[in-house]
């Protein structure tokens, strides 16, 4: 089950190009490519005559032809031509869905075209912000999207997945606030007082102790941002205070690919060395190494899923968050159905 | 905690940790608790859902209910009343005394003890 009345990502800026690609999010293939004054396009990627992926074709300026027969299609998705005739029947075009280039990254509209406002594109600045080194990435998941959620929601699973990164056992009894409104959940966790991790012994050369926090914001459907870092233990981060240390947003934003498949669009942000590319790629190569990781796990746990459909599971006291951002998708999922309209405030 | 002589009581916290809006977690003799402030009363009920052990204190108060954060449960803070599954039994309460900044609470006796 998808939700369809939202922006999701469907590719960073350097993936699209004069080429098309294809890419199916929701269960629809989608043709994507740039216009000759670079502007994103997509369309559906199945040839209203007889379903050929139109990325297969050829872009002639900004028409895409396709391949079998050359029809030719503009960029609102209408056949401007068929060879070997003069007429163009009226039924001879292809869904066109909103696109936007914001923040390094391709944002499409899945659902009803006329409830696509640009306004409601989730907030990822962090990525695009001279105030902040980043970079992003782009892993592709056999397991359906709603695991990833999970497991970004909840961070125990650190200290048994990550223990060569982003992990230890300190953070197994971290101090966990979970705040939820109709729209969103935040969990917080506080670990005072603890070893840090050895990416952050990279990134911030702790030779102590620290204090580590991790806020991790969810919003619908799929998006995770998470406010990641730590300072020397007794500094004051609990009470506000920021004494040097290191500072990071885990940007995580999930498209579905099909209900077994997940695009995982990534981005590491950093408040420290802004400048410095070194340390940019230095963190990304951390969170990639853990994200592999964590894709060993979300691909077992679909492959199990769909070999035992429909098993119970058990929750326990972590699952906190998890289980109230999945009741706001349940809720989100029976509005959509029932055909009720509803803009989710964008950050 | 001080163990008052011989009438059961025993202090779990300070009036001062009982925050509006928040249950606090504690233990009465190595069971769950959880304490909550409503219009200016403070209540002790059993901390632990009666449904799959969830710690109540983890969930959500709104207006003297408490919510289960695993499965949505809700339970009367004043009563241990059960007001909504998928829990089926009510939850224990605990008699509780404010003497100065200190809060005592003790169990219940059923049979006049």
């Amino acid at each position: 089950m998808f939700l369809k009345n939202h922006w999701y990502v469907a590719a960073i800026d350097n993936e699209v190009s004069r080429t098309p690609m294809r890419r199916i999010i929701c269960n629809e293939p989608v043709a994507i490519y740039r216009t000759e004054d670079g502007a994103p396009v997509a369309l559906e990627d199945r040839c209203a005559h007889r379903h050929l992926p139109l990325s297969m074709g050829k872009l002639k300026g900004d028409i895409l032809e396709c391949l079998y027969h050359g029809l030719c299609f503009d960029r609102t998705g209408a056949c401007i031509k068929v060879p070997g005739q003069e007429t163009i029947p009226p039924s001879a075009r292809v869904r066109a869905y909103p696109m936007v280039e914001r923040y390094h990254w391709l944002w499409i509209w899945m659902g009803d075209p006329a409830l696509a406002d640009p306004a409601q594109i989730t907030d990822f600045h962090w990525l695009d912000d001279p105030a902040w080194g980043a970079a992003t990435r782009y892993l592709h998941a056999k397991a359906n999207w709603q695991l990833i959620v999970d497991n970004l929601l909840d961070l125990t699973h650190l200290a048994f997945v990550h223990t060569t990164t982003i992990g230890n056992s300190a953070l197994v009894n971290a101090k966990v606030k979970v705040e939820r409104s109709p729209n969103d959940v935040t969990v917080t966790r506080w670990t005072i007082d603890a070893p840090a991790p050895p990416t952050f012994v990279k990134a911030g050369g702790f030779t102590s102790n620290v204090d580590r926090w991790q806020i991790i914001h969810f919003t619908p459907p799929s998006f995770m941002r998470l406010d990641v870092g730590a300072t020397p233990t007794g500094t004051g981060a609990p009470e506000g205070r920021r004494v040097g240390g290191i500072g990071m947003r885990n940007l995580n934003a999930m498209t579905p690919e099909t209900e077994t498949t997940t695009h995982y669009f990534y981005g590491q942000a950093h408040d420290f060395d802004v400048k410095n590319s070194q340390t940019t790629e230095m963190v990304m190569n951390q969170i990639t190494k853990a994200f592999l990781e964590d894709q060993i796990i979300f691909e077992a746990q679909q492959k199990n899923m769909l070999q035992v459909p429909n098993a119970p599971q058990v929750d326990i006291n972590a699952d906190n968050g998890v289980l109230q951002a999945r009741r706001i998708l349940d809720r989100l999922f029976q509005e959509e159905q029932a055909g009720v309209r509803r803009t989710v405030a964008a950050e | 905690m001080t163990m008052a002589s011989n009438d059961r009581w025993q202090r779990v916290a300070a009036r001062a940790e009982i925050k509006h809006g928040e249950a606090l977690a504690r233990e009465l003799g190595g069971e769950p608790i959880a304490l909550t402030e409503i219009d200016g009363q403070i209540y002790a009920i059993s901390d632990t859902c009666t449904h799959e052990f969830a710690l109540l204190s983890q969930g959500f108060l709104e207006a003297g209910e408490i919510e289960c954060p695993l499965h949505a449960a809700r339970f009367d803070v004043r009563t241990g009343r059960c007001l909504a599954g998928p829990a089926m039994q009510d939850l224990e309460v605990f008699e509780v005394k404010i003497e100065g900044d200190d809060v005592y609470v003790r169990k219940i006796l059923r049979n006049g003890g």
